[in-house]
């Protein structure tokens, strides 16, 4: 029954085994009654589909199969061609962000659909036509502030699919959670189990004894709970240039918080590079001296760096280089961040920016003291085998990335 | 196979849209799990009671918290109380079978009877706990490893799980289940779900409350949107105030009802007044429109 639909919603992206869809037919078997089209939606659709990110998919297959609208349409194979491998472009400063005109998202839309309209070639880079890596307001990886992401199956408005569908779930596509999941497991990893625990717990084989010795009579003996002992001091760049990679810090945050079962997080923002001050708020308004910081570390703990290590190269390496008055410091940059890697044993650096620009001046500097690796699942499992003295190669993901720079450039193989 | 397709169609006080009712009953007919979600509020953990009411089963409520075992859903050894037993002489204590209490999950299993089991909020556990009811869901049966007694469901309870998306749960786990996305409801369902729990409301209330209700909502970059549950409660407070229905035209009262946060208290009235033109608060006080 409807083995043609079945393999629809795989091309649309769903992962449909047989065992979902023999239970789909299962359970329209069990109705007994002829399903009507609306029943085989709504059935099909609480099978097949694990996550609200999936009801888009499933509507679009849906209305691909039963509406007759094509699935890609050709306007989409066009589109897919022009952003397929998008390049990766530096991230812009701030002036240059703030120059870029706004639009509100009628407007997007509008200029988005006249763009499609005039567009016939691929365009990387730019700022006008529906590209990657640019400073237009459309496409793929690129950086423009009120910008809108076209593809990666977020299929376009275009005409063909208009109007099959309302497609109401969209918004929950583009709001898909990041994989906190794989993070917090691989954060488990910095577990530290110590009886240091003010709760107690029942010491079964102390009380078996204690209890032969009283005579048989019973003779409780209790100890303290296992908990984790590992603490874990995060600082985040809250630069400008931060500001892309938000959502992937933020689950990443979110994941060392809830999911670690750490015993202490303390988290220190900073703009661009570490000075004299460490601000406990994200707003910088609040600090805590460093000299404090680098004084009182308390065993076990793993320091970890968020940030994109990208910076006019004062800022890293003169004396007083910080952008920002509050934290003018006659020490560079590079010497507060050497501080911190001897302070803590067990240092790493996340980087967002994709490794391949990882042999830029500063970030190149910055991986010489800090094991870095990108922000990705695969990079916080290896940082945390750093972190454990665990890693077969210690230095980070910086020189292999450099060989491959030059052997094969845009290859993408860490996408 | 008519026998196991029993038909739920919401209840009197539980409106349901048609593809919540399809997916309780393929859930029900299947036996598999149903796993809800949705934003909080829009009645997630009130289905199961919906559920077993309309089906006029018993209900097994299983509240997940952040130290629950899955082992604790099955059954619980009171190991302590045979201890003390064991020293006092009150009960026979070689029968280990007293100590063994079942747990919500356990329950339903051992019951003659079908059931309703709800396990609610199951992501606030621990990351591996779905991974560790996976073999009882499936198989819905378990060993009870004190006395070795095995405890296989006669009925096929149904399941419901609700989840707050907190934490992802594993691909086997969702493999498993049937999905339900719980959709925020329209105004014309928002309306009916009103009706039902206010039968005597004053239309005109009712209408000027969800037109500001669904003016909040729309408020851009709230933390925490009002929901359905807090528009019932407020719509309460509205009345036991006896608010006039011109009133809600200026005025928001009781806004703590449907707003939280301290940061959307702020971002609300700043689209208010933005909304409600210049000069709209002469007294120059900042709360002075909202009470």
């Amino acid at each position: 029954m409807f083995i043609g639909f079945h393999s629809m919603l795989r091309s649309a992206g769903l992962k449909v085994g047989l065992g979902e869809w023999l239970a789909v037919v299962e359970a329209l078997d069990k109705e007994q009654v002829q399903p009507s089209m609306a029943d085989l939606y709504r059935v099909a659709r609480a099978l097949v589909c694990r996550d609200e990110g999936d009801y888009d998919r499933y509507d679009q297959a849906f209305a691909a199969y039963f509406e007759g609208t094509p699935l890609p349409p050709e306007l989409d194979a066009r589109l897919r061609d022009w952003l397929s491998a998008p390049i990766e472009r530096p991230p812009l400063t701030d002036e240059e962000l703030a120059e870029l005109q706004r639009y509100d998202l009628d407007e997007l839309r509008r200029l988005y659909e006249e763009r499609l309209a005039e567009q016939d070639e691929r365009h990387d880079g730019g700022d006008k036509w529906v590209g990657t890596g640019g400073k237009s307001p459309f496409g793929q990886g690129g950086q423009h502030p009120s910008g809108m992401r076209v593809g990666e199956g977020a299929q376009s408005r275009g005409s063909a699919v208009a109007g099959a569908r309302k497609r109401r779930f969209r918004e929950y596509r583009s709001d898909r959670v990041l994989d906190t999941r794989a993070i917090a497991v691989a954060l488990r990893r910095l577990r530290r189990l110590e009886r240091q625990s003010r709760r107690f717990e029942l010491d079964i084989d102390a009380t078996i004894r204690a209890t032969a010795r009283n005579g048989g009579d019973i003779e409780v003996a209790m100890r303290p709970e296992r908990r984790n002992q590992a603490r874990v001091v995060l600082l985040l760049d809250t630069g400008g240039s931060m500001e892309p990679h938000t959502r992937a810090v933020e689950a990443f945050f979110s994941a060392l918080k809830n999911g670690g079962g750490l015993r202490e997080v303390v988290t220190y923002h900073f703009h661009n590079c570490v000075y004299d001050k460490l601000f406990t708020d994200v707003a910088r308004f609040d600090y805590k001296p460093i000299e404090d910081v680098l004084r009182s570390v308390p065993p076990h703990t793993h320091l970890v760096v968020v940030g994109d290590a990208w910076m006019a190269p004062y800022e890293l390496f003169s004396p007083g280089g910080s952008i920002e008055i509050v934290t003018s410091d006659h020490t560079p940059g590079i010497e507060r961040l050497e501080q911190l890697a001897n302070a803590f044993d067990r240092h790493v650096w996340l980087n967002p920016i994709g490794d391949r620009y990882w042999q830029a001046d500063t970030i190149a500097a910055v991986g010489e003291l800090f094991p870095m690796f990108p922000m990705t699942v695969d990079g916080i499992v290896e940082a945390v085998s750093v972190l454990l003295g665990t890693a077969k190669r210690k230095e980070g993901r910086r020189r292999a990335s450099l060989w491959q720079d030059v052997a094969q450039p845009r290859a993408g193989r860490y996408r | 196979m008519t026998e196991t397709f029993r038909r739920w169609a919401g209840t009197a006080d539980y409106i349901a849209d048609e593809s919540l009712i399809a997916a309780v009953n393929v859930a029900v007919a299947l036996g598999r799990p149903l796993l809800v979600k949705g934003e909080p509020g829009t009645g997630k953990t009130v289905l199961a009671r919906a559920v077993a009411e309309g089906l006029g089963l018993p209900l097994h409520t299983w509240h997940v918290k952040s130290t629950t075992r899955a082992v604790d859903g099955l059954y619980v050894y009171d190991a302590v109380a045979r201890l003390q037993d064991s020293r006092f002489g009150d009960r026979d204590v070689r029968d280990i079978e007293q100590y063994i209490r079942l747990g919500p999950l356990g329950r339903a299993f051992d019951a003659t009877e079908r059931s309703v089991v709800l396990i609610d909020e199951i992501d606030k556990a621990d990351l591996e706990f779905p991974n560790d009811l996976l073999h009882e869901l499936d198989a819905m049966r378990f060993v009870i490893a004190e006395t070795g007694r095995e405890i296989v469901a006669q009925q096929r309870p149904i399941v419901i799980i609700t989840s707050n998306a907190e934490k992802e749960l594993p691909d086997a786990f969702l493999r498993r289940c049937v999905f339900h996305f719980i959709e925020f409801p329209d105004e014309a369902r928002l309306n009916d779900i009103c009706a039902v729990h206010h039968p005597d409301v004053d239309e005109k209330l009712l209408a000027a409350a969800l037109r500001r209700f669904l003016e909040l909502r729309s408020v851009r970059d709230l933390r925490k949107k009002p929901s359905t549950s807090e528009l019932v409660d407020w719509l309460s407070g509205l009345r036991l105030a006896g608010i006039a229905p011109e009133k809600l035209e200026k005025s928001l009262p009781f806004l703590g009802v449907l707003i939280k946060d301290e940061g959307d208290v702020r971002r609300a009235e700043r689209t208010q007044s933005g909304a409600g033109g210049e000069g709209a608060d002469p007294s120059g006080k900042r709360w002075g429109r909202w009470q």
